[in-house]
């Protein structure tokens, strides 16, 4: 009996989080949202600005080459009921970031609310969940 | 020996997690069971609300029950290129692009919050999204006979019990979209919609466009959820043509694999 009401238990909760990303699902025909990928890179620049604040940090690419990727976030009022403000990611930290790449396969995501995180060198995390 | 041990910490762990599992779901019911008991006051919608929807590309209703459109509608739909949809490209021509207003009532769908701040004669809503505000008459008038268009029409609204707040709206201009998917209307456009704070934390929200000249039939929105959020104060996320323009040249155009200039 406790064993198939543990399985009940995780199911229910698996569902709730399924439906809450659903419900929070931000389309962008721009985006390949099937894939998103994690990159890590130093920042040059952070765009704390309406329609959406941006990221755009150095990654070092396979063969060793650095390419400039750009990064779309959320709007402002998100991110700040997030627990972000203008100078939570500033030019030169070291960070990594899931985001959904363009499907033109230009270095250019959307870090968003269904899958988007960044993630700093000391472990603390800054997400964008719709709020 | 070793065998009951196994079978001794498998039962432990077991019951942990058990246990844990259990707690977490009494906790989320306990908190549920609390916030559906709060009663709603009455006849007051006051507060910061969350549209519980998607992000932003929704219109009144799924496209799967949109009504069929007129020729005229037919007409201005082929001519629309959104980008959100089956109909979705990059790039498009979604009045929105330009920082023309969404309007009412497609500013209600977004994934910013609104605040609802009540008179004795109006309903005030304020939205995140464009930094639009839009007036509800609760005072018994009617709605004007001609409006002149604009981009949130003339609102008129009275309760029915003490939970529903009932408003009529028309007036509008037929330059807005009906969300991101690109559906038109005209100037005729009246829309009903039905606030029902069925407690404290939660309005159901129902909306019926009638549209004849657009619409063979009344487009009749899904039943919608708004969550209160407490402590919340609504941003600014008005459409400043530089932050636009900026954001295209170096965000948009990239990646469709245009160049950054």
């Amino acid at each position: 009996m406790k064993p198939k009401l543990t399985t009940s238990a995780a199911l229910i909760v698996m569902l709730l989080v399924t439906c809450s990303s659903m419900l929070a699902h931000h389309g962008n025909v721009a985006y390949d949202e099937q894939h998103p990928i994690t990159i890590a890179g130093n920042v040059t620049e952070f765009v704390w600005s309406n329609p959406h604040c941006q990221i755009y940090l150095d990654v070092k690419n396979d063969k060793g080459d650095v390419v400039a990727w750009s990064v779309e976030s959320q709007s402002p009022g998100i991110l700040h009921r997030n627990g972000w403000t203008r100078d939570s990611i500033k030019p030169g930290d070291h960070i990594t970031v899931t985001l959904v790449p363009a499907k033109s396969g230009a270095p250019v995501g959307f870090a968003g609310e269904k899958t988007g995180k960044v993630v700093f060198d000391d472990g603390h995390i800054l997400r964008m969940d719709l709020r | 020996m070793s065998g009951r041990r196994i079978s001794l910490t498998l039962r432990v762990a077991v019951l942990l997690a058990l246990t844990s599992a259990v707690s977490t779901i009494a906790i989320a019911q306990e908190r549920a069971a609390k916030d559906a008991a709060a009663p709603a006051p009455k006849r007051d919608i006051s507060g910061v609300w969350l549209y519980q929807g998607g992000g932003g590309q929704e219109g009144i209703a799924p496209d799967k029950d949109m009504p069929p459109m007129t020729p005229w509608a037919q007409a201005r739909f082929d001519a629309e290129r959104p980008g959100y949809g089956p109909r979705a490209i990059p790039g498009g021509n979604d009045p929105i692009l330009q920082c023309d207003p969404a309007g009412f009532p497609r500013y209600l769908f977004f994934p910013q919050p609104y605040e609802f701040v009540q008179t004795s004669d109006r309903v005030i809503q304020f939205f995140e999204r464009e930094h639009a505000w839009r007036p509800i008459w609760i005072d018994a008038r009617s709605l004007p006979k001609d409006p002149d268009p604009t981009w949130s029409g003339y609102a008129i609204g009275h309760w029915e019990g003490d939970y529903t707040l009932v408003v009529e709206s028309a007036g509008f201009n037929d330059k807005t979209w009906l969300g991101a998917t690109g559906y038109p209307h005209s100037e005729d456009m009246r829309v009903t919609e039905r606030y029902q704070r069925v407690d404290r934390n939660t309005i159901l929200y129902k909306i019926r466009v009638d549209d004849p000249k657009a619409y063979m039939r009344p487009i009749i929105g899904p039943e919608r959820m708004m969550k209160l959020r407490p402590g919340v104060e609504i941003a600014e996320l008005p459409c400043v043509w530089s932050e636009e323009n900026s954001f295209t040249k170096r965000i948009r155009e990239p990646a469709l694999g245009k160049p950054n200039k």
